[in-house]
């Protein structure tokens, strides 16, 4: 009945007969019972170490679940930067790379992803000192900086791949090929949904266009397609969302009632069969997004200092207006009780035009993307933070690489690096004013405290009371997780 | 993964007090003691790390993953487990925590080994199971169908399995469905369509005693069959038309398999042959079959990094990808874990994995040529349609004296187009160029009636003012042959200097002068910058017809190859022809290029001598070790089977097909047949069709199983053959009503008390769709329709939104984009050809509610349903909503229904109407 239960081994169809059992017998017994059943049954709980698979219930597919464990973090926003940030240019401070500019890096690669390697070059940004903690961080991004106090840094993070593509897919969905689950879609199908009238995940696209990845960033990969983001913006709508303009509204209300009607008697002549209830259903929440969604994505009402301070009134740089509306769109969206909001800074591949792949220029085209970065970006976790949000919101800020100390040979940009590379954590749970984990004194790869990106995502889903070696689906004979049959949570993030 | 359900089995610990002599070393008195204080913790039932355990004889015997032998009998100095404790090997000082074994420690593990490490029987406190005994791996027992009580139910030999076993859990089972929800239920089955109202009629009056086996037959001889059943070996396979990851660009020529898979289901083509040509097809003239060994996304050359390190990691992905297409596919195996380590739950070791990889170690992700007689007749029709195109962009190039000021000289391609002149020569003559002696790759001189007089070929006759040759490169030949490039190309004597004369046999009215340095754009030297065109007239002199000077200047950086650039500054009139006829025109030199010379380019594979295959440890090409020869799974039959390093490509993939398909073989035939059951029921007798392994699920009904494998062996493999059985059955006749009673035993119908009814597919959804509008294009093969306006790479993908007939074709026929689901029926479970989809989920989602009731595809088929209807019952208002409900149910519709809908009608249109019943549940169901 559930997909859930189309997976199960047969052992859990043993225990899901009994839930069929105990649903059809007309009692109030929803998932929580079936909770307590398998929990009973030692298939749930802190002692267990088997693998945990939500029971989906068909027709309410979106219905809160609970965590494994009390969540620090109740909602959580990914920023994700596309096209791999230089770590050397923001966050991860080498003062030796100043004193070698110039120089080439002995032992270092002859040739890199692109070609050949050049010589190391200084960060392009001066660094400062900033907050309580002292942390250094680059001018390129002086709004962020600000925030450092706060912030939980991972430094030493390592990818398996230095392809844009695959390295996007190994950071949404913890494996390099195409067409596994992203992690919106996993906590969707571990969590449910707070708000029965907006979807559980929302992919927010960057004005400039999709990532590299483009869907796998947040596909159901082989979950059920009710998992998957759905994509938005503050300027592109829901596709479908408004009924087509050839239809009047009358029409449109005619035929939606008789449908209804038509269904819910398909139904009648079909008892129990519970997936007839979850379609009309799904009309249902459909209609109830039509007026929600519109509701949620219209700014208007935004008082004009919030407006101002995300710099949504940008007449000089429309990019980065737009970048900051879809972060007014993201704040809303969590307080709305949307799980998880997924926020793209950053496009396709463009020799960097359009994204964070700095190969050739890397100062001129940093320079463009940090502005439509920094203040709208730091002033969504101000605002999270003033609105006492971050008390259970989880923001992660992310890229899938990071780049080389060398630039390449005859340009004036950094090549792909997945040795040792930034990625942040800060909101609920988190441990502010840390930084974990070191690379070399050139930046070039992660010396201490090593951390494949498997280890950041078992963090997120620990923050949010998920144990990410049993959170798992039944597919093809493997149970499938997000960090696949890796991943340690880092404790020193935490609170 | 995690193995959670313990299958161990506790021993009472028999320890024999014996006959053990003092200073003879004991297992279990005076080495297990050891081993429990040192190595448990890492080596022991909780964890094993380096895949080694020490306190279970067999796995310790085995060894670890990486320092086999770790204990070799007789030897301690061989011992890995003796150098490890002795600190012999740097980095594997053993235990590394916690300090070293006592001396005499030491000495006992060695006197013990070198005494032949005798372990007796029975004194493990856990025996683990032996992961080859195994159901799977057994062979396949054919049992006589079973004795049942209810026997007058059972039509043939499923219903007697299947009502056994009812009747052993104490369930009936359901009354008989409808006629008209039973020809539903086979029509969406067979063909994703559902029936006609005439072939509804058509049933219900046949009386035959053969009415059912006849819609059977039908619906399997028609070619709508194939293209429903394809589609769910494609969802296995995970077909699709791009290379995927981020620069996903087109694999143009991949529907030859797409095709192939089609016609294999139609053809009833015997399953074993099926497999032999999917892995060796270039053996037997199936070229297009072997796409299957290339189905997976792979990496491009420009997406994998300049370093030898990405390029190994590269190759090794797409030698995994072909991996675990056969173990998923054929197999019914998850081969993959055991390419970084020994399988968790399979007797597969990493070895075992490299050795199935060294079958494929001659097969490379690409196109190679392939002759066959249609892709000729195929490039014609191309060719002919590009003549005209061109002519008519050639006709909108600005003519001299018309135009202020013409385009500037590129290097690729120019055209000078003049006032219509008859002649019988044409000199072209070079003044300077930017660089060296002149070259031109291809002269042209177009009549009014757009015919290139200046071939050889049309008669044509050049001389030069003098050459520089340069074998297969630089010849006068070249430069009227019709070919185009560096390559086939005339070059002058002279710096800066040259001419070239074309004389035709007869008096020609030409219009146009087409010339170029290279049209593919590699080269932008040689290029003549100044030039004058002449023709020569009646009294024999020369009159000049074009030259460069109206021309804007010349841009060395402008690349273009397009005979017409500068659309944005043509007369408005015909701008937007232009750009409709450019594009038109790239699409079919895009198409010609799958036809090189007296063929066609196929996505199935290029083959070469195999590389060495070596395994690799942790699954990482940068640690290679020992070479393996191309091998099957040890655990498996492997009988006659033997191939060595040196075999070449074709032997490896012939013995392997020839291998998997031998009628004994304990996976493929129920692999298979699992497969269509999974197909017509919704769920498998084993519900994890890609993994029969441990790890999987067991069947529900392993004797039917077993009999459906060696029937379908017995028929020669053939897989209507088994639809004819289960679509005729009596369990696939009953009704699909719940019971309460039932339900209460067993919730998820897997034992079949009803027949399992579920939302039929994507594709189903769309065609069926289409065909109750009256809109199905029922055109088969060939390339993909587009479901974006792009057909593949980066950035994303705007869906087309209005369907010209090319879209109204089988959903099996759009150009798939990897990963990129479509804009309306992508919401139903779509697969996205990322991993193996061996069976669809089923979600229901209000994206799917708000893309089937809102999108222009829903409007415009309920526009065209409205219009059918119309066309074929006149105004009649009941009438159409009587035809509507034959259309789409199947049924006539109730008194109360039809009063409804035709007051919606009557006051808000029949499209209304339409729409509405194009989302009912109805509609969407397989009853």
């Amino acid at each position: 009945m559930s997909h859930g239960a189309e997976h199960l081994s047969g052992e859990g169809r043993r225990l899901l007969n009994r839930r069929g059992f105990l649903s059809q017998s007309g009692t109030a017994l929803g998932s929580i019972a079936l909770a307590d059943l398998l929990a009973g049954d030692g298939l749930l709980g802190a002692s267990g170490k088997g693998p945990i698979r939500p029971v989906i219930d068909p027709s309410n597919p979106y219905a809160p679940r609970r965590p494994h464990y009390p969540a620090k973090a109740k909602n959580v926003l990914v920023i994700f930067c596309a096209g791999a940030v230089s770590q050397l240019e923001t966050w991860d401070y080498k003062p030796e790379l100043i004193k070698q500019d110039g120089k080439p890096l002995k032992g270092g690669p002859a040739v890199t992803f692109q070609g050949p390697a050049g010589n190391l070059a200084r960060p392009q940004y001066a660094f400062q000192q900033r907050g309580q903690t002292g942390k250094w961080v680059s001018d390129m991004i002086p709004h962020l900086a600000e925030l450092t106090d706060d912030i939980a840094f991972v430094h030493s993070l390592t990818s398996e791949t230095n392809t844009h593509g695959p390295a996007e897919n190994f950071l949404s969905t913890g494996f390099v090929q195409d067409g596994f689950p992203s992690m919106g879609a996993w906590l969707s199908y571990a969590l449910g949904s707070e708000n029965s009238d907006l979807p559980a995940f929302v992919s927010i696209l960057d004005p400039r266009g999709v990532p590299q990845a483009s869907v796998n960033n947040w596909g159901p990969g082989f979950l059920p397609a009710e998992f998957q983001g759905t994509t938005f913006s503050a300027s592109q709508p829901i596709r479908h969302l408004k009924r087509p303009d050839a239809i009047s509204g009358p029409q449109d209300r005619a035929a939606r009632s008789f449908l209804q009607r038509m269904n819910a008697r398909h139904l009648e002549r079909n008892p129990g069969d519970g997936k007839l209830a979850a379609r009309i259903a799904s009309y249902e929440l459909a209609a109830r997004m039509q007026l929600s969604v519109p509701e949620i994505g219209d700014l208007s009402s935004e008082p004009e200092h919030i407006v101002k301070m995300y710099g949504a009134d940008d007449t000089e740089n429309q990019t980065k207006a737009d970048y900051a509306k879809n972060c007014i769109l993201a704040r809303r969206l969590i307080e709305k009780g949307v799980r998880f909001v997924q926020l793209f800074n950053g496009a396709y591949a463009s020799g960097g035009k359009l994204n964070w792949d700095g190969h050739q220029k890397l100062k001129e085209q940093y320079d463009v993307h940090a502005e439509i970065l920094d203040q709208p970006t730091a002033a969504l976790i101000r605002d999270l933070k003033q609105r006492g949000m971050l008390e259970d919101t989880l923001v992660v800020f992310c890229t899938e690489f990071g780049r080389m100390p060398m630039f390449q040979k005859g340009a004036q940009g950094r090549d792909h690096n997945p040795d040792g590379f930034t990625c942040w954590l800060t909101g609920a749970g988190v441990k502010p004013g840390v930084s974990h984990g070191v690379t070399d004194e050139l930046g070039r790869k992660a010396v201490q405290d090593i951390h494949p990106l498997y280890d950041f995502n078992a963090t997120i889903l620990h923050l949010l009371g998920l144990d990410h070696e049993r959170l798992s689906y039944f597919h093809n004979g493997l149970e499938r997780r997000l960090t696949n049959v890796e991943g340690h949570v880092i404790r020193e993030l935490l609170v | 993964m995690e193995h959670f359900f313990k299958r161990s089995i506790c021993f009472c610990a028999l320890a024999f007090a014996g006959d053990a002599i003092g200073e003879e070393v004991d297992f279990v008195r005076d080495v297990r003691p050891i081993f429990k204080e040192h190595c448990y913790d890492c080596h022991g039932a909780d964890k094993q790390k380096s895949g080694l355990r020490l306190d279970v004889k067999s796995a310790a015997l085995k060894g670890g993953e990486y320092h086999r032998p770790n204990i070799a009998p007789g030897k301690a100095a061989d011992s890995n487990l003796i150098r490890f404790v002795r600190g012999e090997v740097e980095d594997m000082q053993m235990p590394p925590k916690g300090g070293a074994l006592s001396a005499e420690e030491i000495s006992i593990l060695s006197e013990w080994i070198d005494k032949g490490a005798v372990w007796p029987d029975g004194v493990d406190a856990v025996e683990l199971d032996d992961p080859r005994d195994h159901w799977s791996f057994k062979s396949m027992k054919r049992f006589d169908p079973p004795d049942v009580s209810a026997s007058d139910w059972a039509r043939n030999e499923i219903d007697r399995f299947i009502l056994h076993r009812l009747e052993d859990e104490g369930l009936t089972p359901s009354t008989e469905a409808s006629r008209i929800d039973w020809l539903r239920r086979v029509y969406f089955d067979l063909t994703g369509l559902p029936p006609s109202p005439e072939k509804v009629q058509e049933f219900l009056t046949n009386d035959s005693r053969n009415a059912y086996a006849e819609v059977v037959d039908e619906l399997l001889a028609s070619p709508r069959y194939g293209e429903r059943w394809a589609q769910h070996w494609l969802d296995v396979v995970r077909y699709a038309d791009t290379h995927g990851f981020e620069v996903n660009t087109p694999r143009p020529n991949a529907w030859p398999y797409r095709d192939y898979v089609i016609e294999a289901f139609n053809d009833d083509l015997p399953y074993d042959r099926f497999i032999f040509e999917q892995l060796a097809g270039d053996t037997v003239d199936r070229d297009a079959a072997t796409g299957f060994l290339v189905t997976a996304a792979a990496l491009l050359p420009g997406q994998i990094g300049k370093d030898d390190a990405s390029k190994r990691l590269a190759r090794q992905d797409e030698l995994g990808e072909t991996v675990t297409n056969v173990g998923e596919a054929f197999l019914g195996l998850s081969v993959s874990c055991a390419k970084c380590h020994d399988h968790k739950f399979d007797p597969m070791s990493a070895q075992d994995y490299y050795s199935l990889q060294a079958f494929f170690a001659g097969v490379d992700y690409g196109e190679r040529l392939v002759v066959d007689e249609d892709a000729e007749k195929e490039a014609k029709v191309l060719r002919e349609q590009l003549a005209p195109l061109n002519a008519k962009l050639i006709g909108m190039v600005p003519s001299v004296g018309v135009e202020a000021e013409r385009p500037g000289i590129r290097a690729s391609v120019n055209v000078d187009r003049f006032s219509p002149i008859g002649t019988d020569a044409v000199r072209f003559t070079i003044l300077s160029t930017n660089k060296l002696e002149p070259c031109i790759d291809e002269l042209e001189i177009f009549t009014t009636d757009g015919v290139n007089v200046a071939l050889h070929s049309q008669g044509a006759k050049t001389t030069f003012s003098g050459s520089k040759e340069s074998v297969n490169r630089h010849q006068e030949a070249f430069i009227n042959d019709g070919r185009y490039g560096n390559s086939r190309s005339w070059m002058s004597n002279e710096t800066g200097a040259g001419w070239v004369e074309v004389s035709f046999p007869d008096k020609r009215t030409i219009e146009s002068v087409i010339w170029g340095r290279d049209r593919e754009g590699k080269f932008r030297d040689r290029l003549a910058l100044n030039y004058k065109i002449e023709v020569l007239d009646e009294n024999g002199d020369w009159v000049l017809v074009a030259d460069e000077s109206d021309r804007a200047k010349h841009d060395p950086n402008d690349k273009s190859t397009e005979i017409l650039t500068d659309v944005e500054n043509l007369p408005e009139a015909i701008r937007a022809e232009a750009r409709k006829s450019l594009e038109k025109k790239n699409d079919l030199v895009e198409q010609l290029k799958s036809y090189p010379d007296g063929g066609r380019m196929v996505f199935a594979g290029k083959f070469r001598e195999p590389d060495p295959t070596r395994w690799l440890r942790r699954g990482d090409p940068e640690q290679p070790q020992e070479e393996v020869p191309p091998a099957v799974p040890a655990f498996l039959e492997v009988k006659d089977f033997s191939l060595d390093t040196g075999a070449s490509d074709r032997n490896r993939r012939k013995a392997l097909a020839q291998w998997l398909s031998r009628p004994e073989h304990p996976l493929t035939a129920r692999v298979m047949v699992n497969r269509i059951w999974l197909w017509h029921f919704g769920r498998g007798l084993v519900d994890t069709p890609n993994d029969f392994g441990n790890s999987g699920v067991p069947p529900t009904h392993p004797a039917l199983l077993d009999w459906l494998a060696t029937e379908f062996v017995r028929s020669g493999w053939s897989v209507k053959h088994m639809h004819r059985l289960i679509v005729l059955s009596s369990t696939y006749r009953q009704s699909s009503l719940v019971r309460q009673d039932a339900q209460e035993i067993d919730a998820d119908v897997q034992l079949l008390w009803r027949f399992p009814s579920r939302r039929i597919e994507a594709e189903a959804i769309r065609d069926s769709m289409l065909l109750v509008s009256g809109r199905l294009n029922l055109e088969t093969g060939g390339p993909g329709f587009d479901l974006f306006e792009k057909r593949g790479g980066l950035s994303g993908f705007p869906p087309i939104e209005k369907f010209d007939a090319k879209g109204q074709r089988r959903m099996i026929y759009a150009h798939k984009i990897r990963m990129e689901r479509e804009a309306v029926f992508g919401a139903f479970d779509c697969p996205d050809a990322g991993q193996s989809a061996p069976r669809r989920s089923r979600s229901t989602t209000p994206l799917q509610a708000l893309n089937l009731f809102n999108s222009q595809f829903t409007l415009d088929e309920s526009v065209a349903l409205a219009k059918r209807i119309e066309s074929e019952v006149g105004s009649d208002v009941v009438g159409q909503v009587d035809l509507a409900w034959r259309l789409l149910f199947s049924r006539k519709p109730e008194a109360k229904e039809s009063a409804e809908a035709v007051d919606i009608v009557r006051e808000h249109g029949l499209v209304t109407l339409c729409r509405a019943l194009y989302n009912t549940s109805e509609f969407l169901y397989m009853p």
